[in-house]
């Protein structure tokens, strides 16, 4: 645009050749601009280190205290406590309705039932039976007692045999009372059935001391022994189901929900 | 580029300023609208900040409530000015180190304002109330990949430069920016698509979030940050960098260590017991890269004498490898878990210690890079010395109260947050001067900032002096500080730095 001898105007390109000093003059700071010098190899200060050393054992000390490392499966350290908080005192875990806890214990000890009965209750209608509306899990309380403490072999009343010839395996071994109610609370008032009840502890201690007295102690029992000497309730009074109980240990507790 | 003698021929010169010329426009178009997001940013955090301890001002209108002006704030801070001065110092650095003329300024001009556009519409999506709540990610869903792909078409062509460079040694500052080039699309692309695309456990969403945070800090704009550094600081001083060898041990171990961290933010959530405590340790190590390219830098300055003192690039340059400093000091102090970790959480000081990353280490560098840059460019040297005076003291100050304040007092707050029998009012009143001198200091800042910006942009419009002596931040010893103004067809090269 402009001619070149005027002052110069630096969109404009220029034939570097034949603009050779003037183009040093117009990119001056480019040219007065140092080249990167060879990288020295001076030592590296005894400060520094130090200094790192010191962080990398401060950061030593936190992996430290990280437990098992790349474990995906625990979300605590083991044993893990909560500490109450300073000046708290612990009340414990807050009081729930009976039928919710008995319930709730209940569903987690269903899950030793769910890998034959499924998750849903239903069997397979081959080998393991429904729960879900049977009438030996929602009648008398000691039917479903006994054949959770002995299992049950043989022909059902229908005529149909369950889990071929070993039957169903007795699974009262370790179990706790308070398992046993949260169980058979939880049978009854799930999948479909509602019979509104909660099984008390009582209730589980006595099915277990009907079940050590049994004739044949220590067998599967059988449909017939079912209908002839276990076709009855457990003794035992039931309890208000929205009676505040411990959702641990599953006893009555004196103070109302906060 | 090592073993040649480091006095400058004329070919260098030719070839230098033919690549400052080719690259004359996407530079300063980075850096004037970078320039002006970062006043839009501080803005905004003005008003969040205010929002703080006065909560009743602005009321009773929905885009300036907390929620959406400080994440617009910090959004802007990072995609509008973070990212796009990162843009002009890695294209610039890139083709001067490769030697290579740009040839697709057109390209890089159309994408970088395709970028600016994704901002702009995400910002305005978190004021309008579309923020998808995710720090650092605020940005309605739809701006990711446009942001993605503008970013692809800008620094693609310095790896290209970098490919077809003359055969010879990779100096440090290209290890560092090619990383940081490839390190954001791979943690961009990593959160965004297991936060958009695939959405798996909210609390494990959370964790990977706070990672994105940290990785966007250490992954990207401290290499962007060293790697600058490590250019400008033997350009100026005409020094070579003091240990070669420590500058590979910083960049390793940033490399190796800077990946692990951010997920001690989850401490006490429900992930995995050790992903925390892996977190914390790796944020303490940052110290490691951080301590060592400090030295080395601080160690090659200090032989320098009055250059040191006279360069507005090495003065800001120098600040940011101070505040990489203190970052390393906050990175170790901050993240013991039981003792200060639960602190920092949920309290002021988290944003402290971003602030002080972003603004007092990076920041500070990218200023230090503007100064020299520019002149380089626009062929003017820098209008006023008060201005670039003006800029570094206001900042500094500014910059200095918000990270002490924001550090310590978040402490307090967090001391405050942990008394749960107080209620909850206790821990905003332990904030709530420390949220006021942060509103005071990003006024500061605002001030600075306000001024490097029309400075910027009358350089931009070519408005620069006409000399061939630098401006240098000198005392006046009467006449001008700059020597002889005189046409620039009578001055012949300067040997001032």
């Amino acid at each position: 645009m402009s001619p070149s001898n005027q002052k110069p105007d630096l969109d404009e390109s220029i034939n570097v050749t034949q603009a050779h000093g003037r183009l040093i003059r117009e990119a001056a700071a480019a040219a007065r601009e140092h080249r990167i010098a060879d990288n020295g190899r001076e030592p590296v200060s005894l400060g520094v280190v130090i200094a790192c050393g010191f962080v990398l054992l401060i950061a030593g000390a936190v992996l430290g205290d990280a437990g098992t490392l790349f474990s995906y499966k625990s979300t605590f350290r083991d044993g893990y406590v909560r500490a109450s908080a300073e000046g708290a005192g612990d009340s414990g875990p807050v009081p729930k309705p009976a039928l919710e806890a008995f319930m709730a214990k209940g569903a987690k000890v269903y899950t030793r039932c769910a890998s034959c009965h499924g998750p849903d209750a239903k069997g397979d209608g081959a080998n393991y039976p429904s729960l879900a509306g049977s009438k030996w899990v929602t009648g008398d309380t000691q039917t479903l007692s006994m054949i959770i403490l002995n299992g049950l072999v043989g022909p059902m009343s229908t005529g149909k045999t369950y889990g071929g010839a070993g039957g169903m395996q007795a699974q009262g071994g370790g179990m706790a009372p308070e398992e046993l109610a949260g169980v058979m609370t939880f049978l009854r008032n799930s999948f479909g059935n509602s019979t509104g009840d909660v099984v008390t502890v009582e209730m589980a201690k006595a099915a277990m001391e009907i079940s050590s007295k049994r004739e044949k102690a220590g067998t599967q029992t059988t449909a017939e022994e079912i209908t002839s000497a276990h076709a009855v309730a457990l003794p035992g009074d039931s309890i208000d189901p929205t009676l505040l109980v411990d959702p641990k240990t599953l006893a009555p507790t004196a103070a109302p929900a906060p | 580029m090592s073993s040649v003698q480091p006095s400058t021929t004329a070919e260098d010169a030719l070839l230098r300023s033919g690549i400052d010329r080719s690259l004359r426009h996407p530079v300063m178009f980075f850096m004037t609208s970078g320039a002006a997001w970062l006043a839009v940013s501080i803005i905004l955090g003005i008003i969040g900040s205010t929002k703080l301890h006065s909560p009743e001002f602005m009321d009773g209108c929905a885009w300036s409530t907390y929620g959406r002006v400080f994440p617009a704030h910090i959004n802007a801070f990072i995609y509008g000015w973070g990212f796009q001065v990162a843009f002009a110092v890695i294209l610039w650095i890139m083709a001067r180190l490769s030697r290579q003329e740009c040839r697709s300024a057109g390209i890089i001009l159309t994408a970088g304002h395709v970028w600016n556009f994704g901002v702009s519409l995400g910002v305005l999506g978190i004021l309008a109330g579309y923020g998808t709540g995710m720090p650092w990610m605020e940005f309605p869903f739809f701006a990711w990949p446009v942001l993605l792909i503008s970013y692809i078409a800008i620094v693609i062509w310095s790896f290209i430069q970098f490919r077809v460079r003359p055969v010879g040694h990779v100096y440090i500052s290209q290890w560092y920016l090619l990383a940081a080039v490839v390190w954001f699309p791979w943690i961009f692309i990593t959160a965004n698509t297991l936060l958009h695309c695939l959405p798996g456990h909210p609390v494990m969403g959370a964790g990977i979030n706070a990672w994105y945070k940290s990785a966007l800090i250490f992954l990207f704009f401290t290499p962007v940050a060293l790697g600058t550094a490590y250019y400008l600081v033997p350009k100026v001083t005409g020094r070579p960098v003091q240990s070669y060898s420590l500058a590979k041990v910083g960049f390793w171990s940033l490399a190796a260590i800077a990946p692990w961290a951010g997920m001690q933010k989850l401490t006490g959530a429900p992930i995995p017991y050790f992903l925390p405590y892996l977190g914390a340790a790796a944020t303490i190590m940052i110290a490691l890269p951080a301590v060592s390219a400090a030295w080395n830098l601080l160690r090659t300055v200090s032989g320098a004498g009055e250059v040191a003192d006279h360069s507005p690039s090495l003065r800001f340059t120098i600040a940011g490898i101070v505040g990489l400093l203190v970052m390393a000091f906050a990175a170790v102090f901050l993240n013991i878990p039981g003792k200060t970790l639960e602190l920092t959480q949920f309290s002021l000081s988290g944003y402290g210690f971003e602030i002080l990353a972003l603004y007092g280490f990076f920041s500070f560098v990218m200023f230090g890079a503007v100064y020299f840059i520019v002149p380089r460019v626009t062929r003017r040297e820098w209008i006023s010395r008060r201005l670039i005076k003006m800029h570094f003291l206001f900042s500094a100050y500014g910059l200095v109260t918000i990270a002490l304040v924001a550090l310590f007092g978040g402490l307090l707050q967090g001391v405050g947050q942990e008394n749960w029998k107080e209620p909850w009012e206790n821990a905003a009143d332990f904030a709530y001067p420390y949220a006021m001198a942060t509103t005071v200091s990003w006024g500061f800042i605002l001030f600075s900032n306000f001024f490097f910006f029309i400075h910027l942009t009358l350089m931009w419009l070519r408005l620069g002096r006409r000399s061939s002596h630098p401006t240098l931040l000198v005392a006046h010893h009467g006449g001008s500080p700059h020597g002889p103004e005189g046409d620039i067809d009578n001055a012949g090269p300067a040997h001032a730095h």
